[in-house]
């Protein structure tokens, strides 16, 4: 008889994938874990008591994290999507597609450490607003790529029925657009909205150590060598994605880019 | 009015997603040759001249090739795999659930993790002593911050791999490969010729974009490296970073000399990529 080995692959792939967040949870419960201990000398609610009593300030880079990166999703959504338009009825549209992509395939980090010279010379150099700024210009190409399947001819047929019969710019925009848009907007938010949540590298340039989103903690915890606050740090990343993710997985890959 | 409406977004595109870049681009220019800086004196070639003799950069370059290289080489490898294997279980609404989950982990929290996990002090390190298989932790093999750059590896294919799956699910269905398989079996077709010119051609043609898009992004990947990684060769945003910011302010122009010659690179890349009309590829 054939042995059907199957299912304990798949047994397999669901410990692999689910693995991470409870370890992740357990050593945020922990302390006093030393080697070679398997179990710690101390699990309970200590450390999640300590961020709620805000000692360590995990509270406000959450509340940081969670403005700049919803700021940063509203504003380059709106922006990508109300631009995209023109770049992709533009006769030269491939080109400007083109110009798009340099700074979205760049590195951030390595973007940021060239930019810091004008963000500096600007007063957006270690203030939350310069880590917006800076996040949304590389959430803007992004946007804007999300957005090219879009304006494709059978809405460009629709404006054109709404003009024919009528209407003003600002019905066809609302009445027609608008309605057609929103699974793809609310789709570009989250994803936007993850791209900032996940920033780390052009958020520590941009940030110099003084803005403190959740990603900047971790690193720091990691430099500290505190592990059980830095996997807390590591929840409080991850949880706000999974929710995400159970309302957009649909859409996904509607879009990849 | 139209048309002003229109230029007026054309400027406003330009102002966000044209200038920042050329700015960024034009100062680390400026900045590799000399023109400006704080100790600078006027135009020089010597940092560049520095840059190509020492030859740090163009190992890291290499090293990060390799490294984004094999990591892709296994997570899309492993992810046609599964497609293959397990496409039809994957389809089950607790499975499929389950594979989205890895696309909530960002690079800090993988770094962490496989840190955790296979440093000397981590968790496997533990289970090993334990079984008594090591006496002391230096006996644990190295696994991350290690010459062969294993620890980044893992976190990479940790990150890439369940995207790479979910993506080919999704071409799967999207390309009809299930009815085209059948077909080629009802033609005669045996199990590997449909995998080798149906499954493999179609899926990789689809989305090859998308795999060299990943390519690039590994290769200038920061975090992961910068947790993971050694401190010679080191990969390269790290190595760029690691110039720019540092204290001697005479060897800063040599960071941005590597941060042109990165850009350049990358942006020949796209050139290559999104320039020429493609079709049927599978982008946006």
């Amino acid at each position: 008889m054939r042995l059907n080995w199957k299912p304990f692959i798949l047994s397999l792939f669901v410990i692999l994938v689910l693995f991470p967040f409870a370890f992740m949870v357990l050593l945020s419960f922990m302390s006093g874990w030393r080697f070679p201990d398997l179990i710690p000398e101390y699990m309970g609610l200590n450390n999640w008591n300590t961020i709620l009593g805000s000692e360590v300030g995990l509270l406000e880079s959450f509340f940081s994290s969670l403005i700049i990166s919803l700021s940063v999703a509203i504003i380059s959504t709106l922006t990508g999507f109300l631009l995209s338009r023109t770049v992709y009825y533009h006769p030269r549209k491939r080109v400007l597609t083109l110009l798009t992509y340099f700074p979205y395939i760049l590195a951030p980090v390595v973007f940021a450490a060239c930019l810091s010279y004008f963000f500096l010379k600007l007063g957006l150099f270690g203030n939350i607003t310069g880590v917006i700024v800076a996040q949304f210009l590389i959430a803007f190409p992004y946007a804007l790529l999300f957005f090219s399947s879009f304006w494709n001819k059978k809405i460009r047929s629709y404006e054109d029925l709404v003009a024919t019969l009528g209407g003003s710019p600002v019905q066809k925009f609302i009445k027609v657009i608008l309605p057609l848009a929103k699974s793809m907007l609310l789709m570009c938010f989250f994803q936007t909205f993850l791209i900032s949540w996940f920033e780390y590298g052009l958020t520590s340039i941009i940030g110099v150590g003084k803005v403190q989103t959740l990603t900047i903690k971790v690193f720091l915890f990691i430099k500290e060598s505190n592990y059980y606050y830095g996997a807390l740090a590591c929840c409080l990343l991850i949880f706000p994605p999974i929710i995400l993710l159970y309302f957009n997985k649909r859409y996904v890959f509607k879009n990849p880019i | 009015m139209k048309n002003k409406s229109e230029n007026i977004s054309l400027g406003l595109f330009v102002l966000i997603g044209v200038v920042p870049f050329a700015a960024a681009f034009g100062y680390a220019i400026l900045y590799s040759f000399g023109i400006i800086g704080v100790v600078n004196t006027g135009f020089t070639l010597e940092f560049w001249k520095a840059v190509i003799a020492s030859g740090e950069f163009f190992k890291s370059f290499l090293y990060s090739a390799v490294i984004a290289f094999i990591s892709l080489l296994i997570s899309v490898g492993g992810a046609l795999w599964i497609i293959l294997k397990f496409r039809n279980q994957l389809e089950r609404k607790f499975l499929s659930y389950i594979s989205y989950l890895p696309l909530a982990i960002p690079g800090v929290v993988a770094a962490f993790f496989t840190l955790q996990l296979f440093s000397k002090g981590g968790f496997f390190s533990r289970i090993s002593y334990n079984l008594g298989w090591t006496e002391t932790t230096v006996e644990f093999p190295d696994l991350v911050n290690d010459a062969y750059a294993i620890g980044i590896i893992l976190a990479f294919t940790t990150i890439v791999l369940p995207f790479f799956v979910l993506l080919f699910m999704n071409v799967y269905k999207n390309e009809r490969i299930q009815e085209l398989s059948i077909l080629a079996q009802a033609l005669g077709a045996k199990k590997n010729q449909v995998v080798r010119k149906v499954f493999l051609p179609i899926l990789l043609q689809k989305t090859w974009v998308l795999i060299v898009l990943y390519f690039i992004f590994l290769l200038g990947a920061y975090e992961i490296p910068l947790i993971l990684g050694q401190e010679a060769p080191q990969m390269l945003s790290v190595l760029i970073i690691r110039e720019i910011k540092q204290y001697d302010l005479t060897k800063i122009s040599e960071g941005y000399v590597a941060a042109v010659i990165y850009t350049v690179i990358v942006t020949l890349a796209a050139i290559m990529l999104f320039l020429p009309k493609k079709h049927g590829a599978y982008e946006t």
